[in-house]
């Protein structure tokens, strides 16, 4: 029990969760920001109604998808799943979404995301997830 | 007189280098028997030298590593027609990566921003250091293909039936702690592989039921990404640094102390077994005077025979294990890089079949129940085969239904995975064909739809009843199956249980088949759909 409970520290020295994103003016109608991607893991969306973050993990088993623009898909190259462009999962061994992100304006009017707090389409959360500007 | 006076000097060379070369045998002669009657000598040596069957006894029972041996063994266990030396080659393979791993330990550190430079520093500035990385891997490797033919080998003589059950699933530990010591391994050099590679392992471990904050009723369970399974092997909820360690203890402490100590289980049962597995009926033993045949097995010494086999096959398999390592790299990808997966990203041979297994089902099923089943599958051979024939010696025919369920679960089925994954998927883990060019943008519309919506069912209540019904007729195939044959003779001696495990596995072996091919030709998803998990 004492090792197994040791295997668990009680402080993790991981990076912080909320980033900024930059500003609304930044990306174009209709794209997929992949920006943030290297650094962060996470695609902003830029819808006509406004955005949402995408956290680019496969739900499968955490390969990061590669985004196709030409065919409007993420595709993950470990076991093929591929999600559309709003994260829906439609073809591959994906068993869920890709999960959606809090996004949020500062008070600055810059773009922030928080990634620990996700947003899951299989309980319904992601009407809440597109950020209106 | 001068003349001779020359032949006279060389003359007197002779003799005098006779007479030295006489007083220097002597002395060695001497110098033996001083060495050879010590106290010293005697203490560590209790046999003499000559030819006879007191020594050839003495030579094993009184050597320490020699004593894994019986100091006779049946004819028939030198033949390597019957053995294959799998068993030893593989054994052979354990302790050169043990060595070579000990040489590394020596220059690697376990820590994200060195790990990758260690790599490099051994393969281009250490001295031996490429060759003793390089045989380390392929040992690995080649250790894992012994493995599995010391398994074939033994199915197929039957050597798993009584006695030998419960070291046959020593053995199955062995083959588990073999492929866990590659995974652990090929994690170290902290490459692309590495990386996602663990991303994959820990992931599939957070899909375990109960145990995963993924898996089914993980959730319910109150299981959260900083405390499951997962973050057990990571040490956090992301792949860093805490997690290169923790492998690291699992590849150089862990693993291999449970497997040292399995494998001196396994060599003991062997030998308190009765030793490799003899026909009971068949004996090639013929009395001289009588001719006839004197029902016992014919045994030999095993020094010299067999260890002179074993040791020229070990310096067979050594050299050309080392002229290999001399000629081709290990793999090292590029320097991890946790923002970019390689596409395609694939895992070392020996685990594309589980790769591509992972494609049909949710992870839980694909990378923690399937391989569990696998596992208690084969613990289970011994136990729910009660066919007493072809213990000891290779026959089909008396043993059909194990021979071909075995080979074709274990080695057909599971080598075309490891094929297809191997040669046949390329970017995006798209299929490809051989002839194909591996084009990054290949579109494929697969648009997966669930068993149900595809014969109609829009509803949720129904698609899951639908759904129970598809996967419960299923495995009422086999209970239909015992009902019909309940009566019949070989039924009755297998018992339910028994009937109950093969036909349990079985089904489910089938089912992988079944659902490939639904997943290939139809594109459907899941047979069945429930809110807490999906088949």
């Amino acid at each position: 029990m004492a090792f197994i409970r040791s295997m668990f520290p009680r402080v993790l020295f991981e990076s912080s969760t909320v980033f900024k994103a930059g500003y609304p003016d930044d990306y174009v109608i209709g794209t997929i920001s992949e920006k943030y991607k290297e650094s962060h893991r996470v695609w902003i969306a830029r819808t006509e109604e406004g955005f949402y973050a995408l956290l680019a993990v496969c739900t499968h088993l955490g390969c990061i998808p590669r985004w196709q623009e030409a065919e409007n898909k993420f595709r993950c190259p470990c076991h093929g799943s591929g999600f559309y462009s709003s994260g829906i999962n439609f073809e591959g061994p994906a068993p869920r979404a890709l999960e959606r992100l809090e996004i949020y304006l500062s008070d600055d009017g810059g773009l922030m995301v928080d990634k620990s707090k996700k947003l899951l389409y299989e309980k319904g959360e992601w009407e809440e997830s597109i950020l209106q500007v | 007189m001068k003349k001779e006076n020359g032949r006279k000097v060389f003359c007197r060379c002779k003799t005098l280098r006779a007479k030295y070369l006489n007083q220097m045998k002597h002395l060695i002669k001497d110098l033996k028997k001083l060495i050879l009657s010590s106290q010293i000598w005697k203490s560590i040596f209790r046999h003499e030298f000559s030819d006879t069957p007191r020594n050839r006894i003495l030579q094993i029972t009184s050597n320490l590593f020699l004593h894994l041996h019986p100091p006779k063994i049946p004819k028939h266990a030198l033949k390597l027609s019957y053995t294959w030396g799998m068993g030893g080659i593989t054994f052979l393979m354990f302790l050169v990566t043990v060595v070579t791993g000990v040489f590394l330990m020596f220059y690697y550190r376990p820590a994200g921003e060195y790990a990758y430079a260690d790599m490099k520093y051994l393969m281009f500035d250490v001295p031996f250091g490429a060759v003793s990385r390089n045989m380390h891997r392929w040992a690995a490797h080649w250790m894992v293909i012994c493995v599995w033919f010391h398994m074939l080998r033994v199915f197929m003589t039957g050597s798993y039936k009584s006695p030998r059950e419960f070291n046959w699933n020593i053995g199955v530990f062995l083959l588990v702690l073999t492929l866990l010591l590659s995974f652990t391994g090929y994690l170290l050099p902290w490459d692309q592989l590495a990386m996602w590679a663990v991303t994959v392992g820990t992931n599939m471990a957070g899909a375990i039921p109960f145990l995963g904050h993924e898996g089914p009723f993980g959730a319910e369970l109150g299981l959260t990404s900083r405390y499951d399974a997962r973050s057990f092997l990571l040490g956090g909820t992301l792949v860093g640094p805490g997690a290169l360690l923790r492998f690291y203890v699992f590849h150089c402490i862990f693993l291999p102390l449970i497997a040292g100590i399995l494998m001196m289980v396994h060599f003991w049962r062997t030998r308190k077994d009765g030793g490799i597995s003899t026909p009971h009926f068949e004996t090639n033993n013929t009395n001289e005077e009588s001719g006839k045949d004197t029902g016992k097995v014919e045994r030999v010494h095993v020094f010299p025979h067999l260890v002179k086999i074993e040791i020229l096959v070990a310096l067979a398999v050594m050299i050309v294990l080392f002229v290999w390592s001399i000629n081709i790299d290990a793999p090292l990808m590029e320097m991890a890089d946790p923002a970019k997966t390689p596409n395609p990203s694939k895992a070392p041979w020996y685990f594309t079949g589980l790769q591509e297994m992972l494609v049909y089902f949710d992870p839980w099923i694909a990378g923690v129940v399937l391989p569990a089943l696998i596992v208690i599958g084969l613990m289970a051979i011994p136990y729910v085969d009660i066919n007493p024939k072809g213990n000891g010696y290779y026959t089909f025919r008396e043993r059909r239904f194990a021979i071909l369920t075995f080979s074709f679960g274990f080695y057909v089925l599971w080598i075309s995975l490891i094929i297809i994954g191997v040669f046949f998927r390329g970017p995006g883990w798209n299929f490809f064909w051989p002839w194909e060019e591996w084009d990054p943008h290949k579109i494929v519309a697969l648009t997966n739809v669930n068993l149900s919506y595809a014969f109609g069912i829009r509803s949720e209540v129904s698609a899951f009843l639908f759904g129970a019904i598809v996967v419960i007729a299923y495995y009422f195939l086999g209970a239909a199956f015992y009902l019909l044959k309940r009566n019949s003779e070989w039924m009755q001696k297998l018992g339910l249980i028994r009937y109950g495990t093969v036909a349990f596995l079985f089904l489910t072996m089938m089912a992988l088949l079944i659902k490939m091919f639904l997943r290939l030709a139809f594109n459907i998803k899941y047979i069945w759909v429930t809110p807490w998990f999906n088949i």
